[in-house]
């Protein structure tokens, strides 16, 4: 991975204003929706898998599985890592053009990097493009 | 696949820099589970991540953390 981000560093410009732009959340703080299966924290290695989270979604019925940081203040209000409803509240004072359709979260703890590189990461960006409609990624952690 | 701007907000800056995040921001001193700032603050989340998201439309410095200060943590 060093090595890889040694050679250069990917980047896309922005073409429009950000009040024109959809926006994705993507964290690796551990959300998800409760009534989604909770990430695997009994493995020593880590859960590879990402949660897909609705634009609509309440943010009370999200929740932290994450063993790895001190999530209590996130479990008190989940915007601290994964903030939705601050999105909103852009939204409606026009900041931004719009709150995605699907946002993503995942366990950012693992002892297999390289597929959590290889095949999580590019399995999450897919997804967004494919299903968000975003424009833009607001990327969090723990 | 077409490519998706981005904008990470660390609270982990040396380790993120590892990566070399095409556009970052360090909210200076905020700690771990802390990204947007504290519960229930909910002016300062939205300080943070309107700042954020300008980083995607100013000059970038690819790789490099922007850090900001926000005395109200």
């Amino acid at each position: 991975m060093t090595q890889i981000s040694r050679k250069c560093v990917l980047f896309t410009p922005l073409d429009r204003e950000l009040a024109k732009c959809t926006v994705a959340l993507v964290t690796a703080a551990g959300v998800h929706r409760k009534d989604q299966e909770p990430f695997n924290i009994a493995d020593e290695l880590g859960d590879l898998s990402f949660r897909v989270i609705e634009g609509d979604a309440a943010t009370s019925d999200l929740m932290v599985t994450h063993h790895h940081y001190d999530h209590t203040d996130a479990d008190r209000d989940i915007n601290v890592v994964f903030p939705l409803d601050i999105l909103r509240e852009l939204k409606a004072e026009g900041f931004i053009g719009d709150v995605a359709r699907e946002h993503a979260g995942y366990m950012g703890y693992t002892m297999r990097l390289k597929q959590m590189y290889e095949e999580t990461a590019p399995a999450i960006a897919e997804q967004i493009d494919r299903k968000s409609r975003a424009d833009v990624i607001v990327l969090t952690g723990g | 696949m077409r490519g998706l701007p981005t904008v990470l907000i660390t609270v982990s800056p040396e380790v993120s820099r590892q990566m070399r995040p095409p556009r970052a921001m360090y909210p200076k001193g905020f700690k771990i589970g802390n990204s947007l700032g504290k519960p229930g603050m909910k002016d300062l989340q939205k300080r943070v991540l309107r700042d954020a998201l300008v980083q995607l439309t100013e000059p970038a410095r690819p790789g490099e953390i922007v850090e900001r200060e926000y005395p109200e943590y």
